[in-house]
């Protein structure tokens, strides 16, 4: 993979700028966020931000600077997560909570009105899946498939997880490797494959992909193709199409190519990575008429990080968020001025198309100083209908109800 | 192994100092209980009393950003970076105490190791070449100093640099991502032994 990503790499660099620089990449390839980097920009200063995989206080959690529309009320529902990402609701209510670098996973219980956080799993590669079925708990890290069953009858002591590794033989590659894991409504165990690189080329039925599985692991099925990394996505609840957010590249400015929202009508349908997002055909790579691709839905801001997203099916929020989409903006680093960290809804009406896009949660961005206080990465319903979001930069999470 | 008890006095010494350097009024309280934490762990027994290692293949710790400690540490704790002995001795560490720890060699002034060689001007241009192609001071800084989650590698103890070069380029050693496995990726021993060289002749003489 890094030999092909390299002679393309290679092939891009001699047409478009010279020799310099290709001889310079045919010794190593650069590290893999700066892979697409432009010459002109080698010495740019933006790299990602350093994770924090320490405990926040709860004092220290930013909720005072948190934002909703009037008639919404937020709390810190939770803290002490950690590196808190992907969540997902088991049958009894525990939220599940997945991490990347820290290597756990998180069960948040409600035990008289208090959060109860445990470590039910540790030292995984990025166990950023997780997925709850039938009473167990999908855990999926990088190349490693893990199913604790009966897991909310024993979160004190969840035994040893049946190892599904083998039968869903995911790739090996670290970079994008991490995965979001949801259960289709006809109970297929749903993940992202993301591009082993920033943007390279690679086997397209491989990489790039939304695919699918029996919960045992087999029968493989590409749901999406052409979708360089998709970190959210959920089923819509009337139609059950599949809808997913995906994560631009790297390196081609501060305003393009945006973060987009898919929406997948037919399996197997090709979303246009690494060659076009929407109309915008990418200058590093053959061109390609981008009308032979399917248009995203919607687009959602350049570098912002586009992750967790959910239908909203509740009760407890007003009428004109049904069916509607809550989308996590985890912010952006690649981008002169920092963009995202945001909780935003996308407007459907009743054909499917994407109205509007419209802040929800905000206050994390000080644009003033250019900084930011938290990192949203996923969004999960209640079952009381209030709305939870993740909050990876401060091992938080909060809860956004209707205000009494 | 076993560390030699240190007095209370050095302990003292080094909260003084740091009350000249710190910028933040948190940071001092944490750099304190840092400092004596450090004492009473021995940190000092291998990592140098001020933050300059004396011994071979353990780094210096002092003026490192406080980030980059953290990282390694918790690394180190949850058992995701294997380097006896720092797993075992992180094992009991709260996040707390880490902070502190880091606030605490963060404040130290830097410098090279008192057993630090003279320059070989052929491995220091090689090395001077070498971090120039790649880009090393993006992100350590062109001074080498390190920012945020990368360390500062100026004036680092040549045997250390070597080793955590040859940790990434073999794969045996990842940080919070894989930058570094992708930076070294294919050097040759040495031009790894060039930059260590280089690197550890940089900063303060
Ligand atoms: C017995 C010797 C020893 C003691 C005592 C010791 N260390 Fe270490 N430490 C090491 C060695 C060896 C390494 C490098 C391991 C490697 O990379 O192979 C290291 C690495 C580290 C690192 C990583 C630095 C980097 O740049 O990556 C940190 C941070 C650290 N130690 C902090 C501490 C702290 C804090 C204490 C006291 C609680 C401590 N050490 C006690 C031997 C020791
Ligand atoms: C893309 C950004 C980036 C570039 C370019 C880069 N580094 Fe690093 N470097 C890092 C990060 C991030 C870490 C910390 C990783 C970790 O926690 O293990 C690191 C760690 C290191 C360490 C380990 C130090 C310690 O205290 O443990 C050494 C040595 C090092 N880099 C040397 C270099 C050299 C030499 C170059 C150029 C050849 C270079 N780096 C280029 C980001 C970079």
């Amino acid at each position: 993979m890094i030999r092909r990503s390299l002679a393309f790499g290679l092939a891009v660099a001699l047409a478009a700028s010279g020799v310099a620089w290709a001889q310079q990449q045919q010794q190593q390839p650069p590290p893999a966020w700066a892979q697409g980097r432009p010459p002109e920009m080698a010495n740019s200063r933006l790299a990602p931000h350093p994770p924090r995989l320490t405990v926040t206080p709860p004092e220290q959690v930013p909720v005072a600077a948190l934002r909703v529309p009037a008639g919404f009320r937020v709390e810190l529902w939770a803290h002490g997560i950690p590196g808190a990402r992907m969540m997902t609701l088991g049958q009894n209510g525990t939220v599940f909570v997945g991490t990347r670098v820290i290597g756990r996973v998180y069960a948040v219980t409600d035990e008289g009105g208090q959060r109860r956080v445990r470590t039910i799993a540790e030292r995984l590669n990025q166990p950023n899946g997780v997925a709850f079925r039938d009473g167990s708990l999908y855990v999926i890290a990088i190349n490693r498939v893990l199913r604790y069953d009966g897991i909310e009858g024993r979160l004190d002591d969840p035994g040893t997880p049946v190892e599904l590794t083998a039968a869903f033989n995911l790739p090996p590659d670290e970079h994008h490797g991490w995965k979001f894991a949801a259960f289709s409504p006809d109970g297929r165990l749903t993940m992202n494959i993301g591009v082993p690189c920033n943007i390279c080329e690679f086997d397209r039925d491989r990489y790039g992909l939304i695919v699918s599985f029996r919960p045992d692991g087999s029968d493989r099925r590409i749901e999406a193709k052409g979708i360089r990394n998709s970190v959210g996505f959920d089923w819509h609840p009337v139609t059950r199409e599949l809808w997913a957010t995906n994560n631009g590249r790297d390196w081609a400015g501060n305003d393009v190519p945006p973060d987009t929202l898919h929406r997948i009508r037919r399996p197997g349908e090709d979303h246009g990575f690494p060659f076009c997002v929407g109309d915008w055909n990418d200058p590093a790579v053959p061109r390609r008429n981008c009308s032979e691709f399917v248009q995203p839905a919607a687009s959602l801001g350049p570098h912002v990080a586009a992750l967790g997203m959910r239908f909203y099916t509740g009760a407890m929020f007003p009428e004109q968020y049904r069916n509607q989409i809550f989308i996590a903006r985890r912010g952006s680093w690649n981008r002169e001025q920092l963009i995202g960290y945001d909780v935003v809804v996308a407007r459907l009406d009743a054909q499917g198309n994407v109205t509007g896009i419209e802040p929800f949660l905000t206050g994390l961005l000080d644009q003033a100083n250019d900084r930011f206080l938290g990192r949203p990465v996923d969004v999960l319903q209640l079952r009381d209908g209030s709305l939870l979001v993740s909050d990876e930069q401060n091992g938080a999470i909060y809860r956004i109800s209707r205000a009494q | 192994m076993t560390f030699p008890l240190r007095s209370l006095a050095a302990v003292a010494l080094a909260a003084a100092a740091f009350l000249c350097t710190a910028a933040g009024a948190g940071g001092n309280d944490a750099a304190q209980r840092g400092a004596a934490l450090a004492e009473a762990r021995g940190c000092g027994g291998c990592h140098g009393e001020r933050g300059h290692s004396p011994t071979p293949n353990v780094p210096s710790l002092a003026g490192q950003p406080p980030e980059a400690i953290v990282l390694n540490m918790i690394l180190f704790r949850e058992g995701l970076r294997d380097a006896p002995p720092m797993p075992d001795l992180a094992r009991d560490l709260t996040d707390r105490q880490i902070e502190d720890l880091a606030a605490f060699y963060a404040s130290l002034p830097p410098g090279p190791p008192e057993d630090r060689g003279a320059p070989d001007p052929a491995r220091m241009r090689e090395g001077a070449l070498l971090a120039e192609r790649l880009n090393c001071g993006v992100c350590h800084l062109p001074d080498y100093r390190g920012q945020n989650q990368v360390p500062r590698i100026a004036g680092q103890r040549e045997d250390y640099l070597l080793l955590s070069l040859r940790g990434y380029r073999d794969g045996t050693r990842r940080g919070t991502d894989t930058n570094m496995n992708a930076v070294v990726y294919g050097l040759s021993d040495a031009q790894l032994a060039a930059l260590a060289h280089y690197l550890a002749q940089q900063g303060e003489r």
